[in-house]
């Protein structure tokens, strides 16, 4: 479980997060929806620490995250998988030596353990003949589930994801949606996933907080999210006139 | 002046960060020989190149400005060991070496930024800055100097071979010449230099890709910055250096 305390972050004055509260569950897929520039991806950053919060808490489970020095954040950011938006892989290495990078740094397994573990996570999400690859001959898609192999790589306890399904046609969005919680489940992870397709918000937002200019305006599930008295959630799911059409018929 | 202490207080906190224990020596120790490899052997023919032919310019133009009887010839010899050992071989490869492996630096890490793989990697809790830019300093500090002598080498060589080619001296008086009078002391002097700069090149180029923001613009931007700032540094080094090792 993941608990967000009265989180406000400012740039240069201006406040982009602005008293958040929020308690993301375990074993679900959480996400956190909203227009472009809202404050998703901040929020998210912050929660991971990426960027230093002027007020409020994060807590992993009953650990405080602000008042761990290096060494301590270090040690809990072993226990996440982050997907970033582009998928962050490390160019200069092929797949598998991407999914193998935190095996090699944090553990002390045989080559040919990292191996079959690579092959296991890359199998798992569907990835087969393409270790040898670099980053560069893969597709967005393929791209972006390799960068969750190297994310479950650790069994992480959280998974963060940014965007999963940006710049990747709808079908393989829905393929990465459902792997993401399959994932979830199997590995009973806290995972918060920053969105706005609506796809995603329909298939699997098990819970889902809105963001509105830097403000949580609106919290609940993907049952209620086309039933919200929420003006701006509205505009924001009906922003398509055709979806509103066949959403209300 | 309150933007630069701000720059140099965060220069040196990435150097602490840096410079702190490595997660793993093989990873390191694999990622040094990379480095040697894309920074230091990818480097040996440009720097052979230019000495070559600074070195005959600088026999040339030595021999024309010393065009007396007064003078003997082997001093053209002398004159041309002197300034490569002294000044070529360690601060205009330096240079030379701010611009090649200076903009090569700041780009890779900076497009690494732009592209959040720095940011994976603090997520995955590796120390990014050590896992970067401690290979590259290594790699320079134990590559540069063989870039150096090389510069010695094939600087002397081409100053030999134009001298003989337009019959301004003699190879016979070239080769006493440059063994006439030598001193030891200035290639550790130049040596010492050498590391100085590489230091200089590979920190301030990694700290100017670390902290890019932005876009691809922003990377060439981080990547000009850090061949000018490399440079001048480079310069205001040379003259501490000499005054402190040489006076």
């Amino acid at each position: 479980m993941i608990k967000v305390l009265n989180l406000t972050k400012s740039f240069n004055g201006t406040v982009v997060l602005n008293n958040i509260s929020v308690e993301f569950e375990k074993g679900k897929t959480n996400l956190i929806i909203g227009q472009s520039g809202s404050g998703k991806t901040v929020l998210l950053k912050s929660i991971i620490g990426l960027h230093e919060i002027e007020a409020g808490e994060v807590w992993y489970d009953e650990i405080l995250f602000g008042s761990l020095d290096f060494n301590g954040r270090k040690g809990l950011r072993q226990q996440m998988g982050v997907l970033f938006q582009g998928g962050a892989l490390f160019d200069s290495l092929t797949v598998e030596q991407n999914v193998r990078f935190p095996l090699d740094m944090f553990t002390n397994k045989s080559l040919e353990e990292k191996t079959e573990h690579v092959n296991y996570c890359l199998k798992r999400v569907n990835i087969l003949n393409s270790n040898k690859l670099f980053p560069s001959e893969l597709s967005g898609g393929m791209r972006k589930r390799v960068a969750i192999a190297r994310a479950i790589a650790l069994n992480p306890k959280y998974l963060f994801c940014d965007e999963p399904n940006s710049g990747i046609d709808p079908k393989t969005s829905i393929l990465i949606d459902a792997l993401i919680k399959e994932l979830t489940e199997e590995y009973s992870m806290t995972t918060i996933i920053n969105t706005h397709d609506l796809n995603s918000v329909m298939e699997i937002g098990e819970k889902i907080i809105f963001i509105h200019e830097g403000n949580k305006c609106w919290e609940g599930n993907n049952k209620e999210v086309l039933k919200s008295d929420c003006k701006t959630l509205n505009d924001f799911i009906f922003a398509n006139s055709l979806a509103k059409q066949l959403i209300l018929k | 002046m309150k933007k630069f202490l701000w720059g140099l207080g965060r220069y040196v906190l990435l150097l602490k960060k840096t410079f702190s224990r490595p997660e793993k020596f093989s990873i390191y120790y694999k990622q040094t020989m990379h480095e040697m490899v894309s920074l230091g052997f990818d480097s040996v023919g440009i720097v052979a190149i230019v000495s070559f032919f600074m070195g005959a310019v600088i026999t040339l133009q030595t021999a024309y400005n010393t065009e007396n009887p007064i003078y003997p010839a082997y001093l053209i010899g002398l004159g041309t060991r002197d300034s490569i050992i002294l000044e070529f071989s360690s601060t205009i490869t330096a240079l030379l070496l701010a611009g090649k492996m200076g903009s090569n630096i700041a780009s890779e890490i900076g497009s690494m930024r732009i592209t959040e793989q720095i940011d994976a990697m603090e997520m995955m809790g590796v120390n990014s800055a050590s896992y970067i830019i401690l290979p590259k300093v290594v790699a320079t500090f134990i590559f540069n100097p063989f870039l150096m002598l090389i510069c010695v080498v094939v600087g002397i060589t081409g100053g030999g071979v134009a001298g003989e080619l337009s019959g301004v001296i003699n190879l016979q008086d070239y080769i006493y010449g440059i063994q006439y009078a030598f001193i030891p002391y200035y290639i550790t002097y130049s040596m010492i230099k050498t590391f100085f700069f590489a230091f200089i090149i590979t920190t301030i180029s990694s700290y100017q890709g670390y902290y890019v923001e932005g876009g691809s613009l922003e990377v060439g931007t981080a990547s000009t910055k850090a061949v000018v700032y490399s440079s001048l540094v480079i310069l205001l080094f040379n003259v501490i250096l000499t005054q402190l090792l040489l006076s």
